[in-house]
């Protein structure tokens, strides 16, 4: 038995991040979340009907292409035909799927695969979103638009649940799976401030010198080859800013600080000063 | 329930796992064809309701399983309960044996047999349906939503088939197949004991996707 004596209360409006080691349950308490499995023994009691749930992995053999997958999910959640497809087409659009909407799904990256499983998972917004590990493979685009998908569903009292090994950046109550049951983390939370940094012209950010090393503070980092998205608390922003700005970089965004509990667990998310672009975007954070 | 079932139908063509049974069964249809224009027809449904009892196990057990696991997990939350997926393919499977039974029951007509008779057609509509409503039944509990192991379930599936064909005086199939190819009963004597047949099959169909669907929903 994975897990045992789990008592857990969601509220709607919460942000709830699942930590625990590999093989610890964290999936399998999302799938009894979602009900797709049920419990041994205990209930799982005021499901809402509308629930999204974007697994760890998602099949890359189907032939159906990533339109007409949408289509289908979203007739299946009660859309019609011309919803679902209008719908359909703005999420692959907005999460920046490359290779073609009619291309069949077998045939897509696993980071495009990804944002089919998240677009299926929104194409009604569901008032429990359930992520498993759903950041894994995603460019630095993609993670801006879940991370915003997060914020907009918590923000319309929903509920979101996710798991990720890395980071609880975003959570607004962090979890640990451990022995079976789960561990409130006594985390304090913290205001983050994302930016949005541009490098002076000709600089390639995928050089490991090409960062300033002020980043290096940051709470996550990544970058699309031209802008730069930086997590950063917002006691440390203004310093971080004034750095940047005296080595020539231009600040595209300063978004408005959100509170987030890091749950102990920030410095996982420090890349290394002038760290690859795919670390960098695994370190990526999930908060707007 | 309709938008799984067209999802469902996508699942099945795009993955080309339909082609072998329909195949199959469309085979069997030419050979029947050639066989239309004789008197009396009703003995000549007899082999063509054990194929479409073959048949539409084997289709209801490849299509059962099309969806990968996860992908079905997918499928199960967006639809909100589990047991609508499998009703889905119930349904998908009889509509396709409803079309190609459709074919196969109006051939007679189209080759000018003239004694071939709407009594005819009722008994050969209704041999079909219960043939590929105890198909589905069986199909459902052997597939690898029940037995993981391919091997399990093929062999369960292959046992079951067999042993309602073939066990005398077993209802609905093997006894269906026999009564229609008795040459003393008249086909309107027939019709009454082959609806009785396919309440059972119907009935035992209802049982099935219950039982599967009980146990998936245990085991997943």
């Amino acid at each position: 038995m994975v897990l045992d004596k789990v008592d857990l209360d969601l509220v709607p409006g919460e942000v709830v991040a699942i930590t625990g080691l590999n093989g610890s349950g964290k999936s399998t308490l999302l799938r009894l979340l979602v009900g797709v499995v049920r419990p041994t023994s205990g209930t799982v009691t005021g499901r809402p009907r509308e629930v999204g749930y974007v697994p760890e992995y998602f099949p890359d053999d189907d032939a159906l292409s990533a339109l007409s997958y949408l289509t289908h999910m979203g007739r299946v959640r009660g859309l019609t035909t011309k919803d679902a497809v209008d719908r359909a087409g703005r999420l692959l659009d907005r999460l920046g799927l490359s290779g073609g909407r009619g291309t069949p799904l077998r045939r897509l990256s696993n980071g495009n695969l990804q944002k089919v499983a998240i677009a299926q998972a929104v194409m009604v917004r569901p008032r429990l979103f359930v992520l498993d590990e759903a950041w894994a493979g995603l460019d630095a685009t993609a993670h801006t638009v879940l991370a915003e998908l997060v914020e907009e569903i918590a923000g319309a009292d929903g509920t979101v649940v996710y798991t990720d090994h890395r980071q609880t950046v975003g959570a607004t109550r962090v979890l640990e799976v451990a022995a079976g049951g789960l561990i409130e983390l006594d985390a304090e939370p913290v205001l983050v401030t994302r930016l949005v940094l541009a490098p002076p012209p000709d600089t390639d950010l995928d050089q490991p010198l090409a960062l300033p090393k002020q980043l290096s503070g940051a709470m996550s980092m990544a970058h699309d080859g031209e802008k730069v998205f930086v997590q950063v608390k917002r006691s440390e922003a203004d310093e971080l800013l004034m750095s940047v700005l005296k080595d020539r970089w231009s600040v595209l965004r300063v978004d408005e600080p959100v509170a987030v509990v890091t749950g102990g667990l920030g410095a996982a998310l420090q890349p290394a000063p002038g760290a690859g672009a795919e670390a960098a975007a695994e370190a990526a954070g999930g908060a707007a | 329930m309709i938008a799984l079932v067209r999802y469902t139908v996508a699942v099945m063509v795009h993955s080309q796992r339909y082609l072998p049974p329909v195949l199959l069964f469309v085979i069997c249809i030419g050979t029947f064809a050639h066989d239309a224009g004789v008197e009396p027809m009703v003995p000549i449904f007899a082999p063509m309701t054990a194929v479409a009892f073959v048949c539409a196990a084997w289709l209801t057990v490849v299509l059962v399983t099309a969806e990968d696991p996860v992908q079905r997990a997918i499928t199960t939350v967006n639809a909100g309960r589990s047991w609508p997926q499998l009703a889905a393919v119930a349904v998908v499977v009889l509509a396709t044996f409803a079309v190609l039974s459709a074919v196969l029951l109006t051939l007679p007509f189209v080759l000018g047999n003239r004694a071939y008779g709407p009594v005819d057609l009722i008994v050969g509509a209704a041999a079909l349906l219960t043939g590929a409503c105890f198909g589905i039944a069986i199909g459902m509990p052997t597939s690898r939503l029940v037995f993981r192991r391919q091997g399990y379930a093929l062999l369960a599936t292959l046992v079951l088939i067999m042993t309602f064909l073939l066990v005398r005086g077993l209802p609905p199939v093997n006894t269906l197949v026999m009564l229609l190819t008795e040459e003393r009963t008249e086909p309107a004597d027939m019709l009454l004991p082959e609806l009785a047949y396919l309440a059972l099959a119907v009935a035992v169909l209802a049982g099935s996707l219950a039982a599967t669907q009980a146990i998936v929903s245990r085991r997943d």
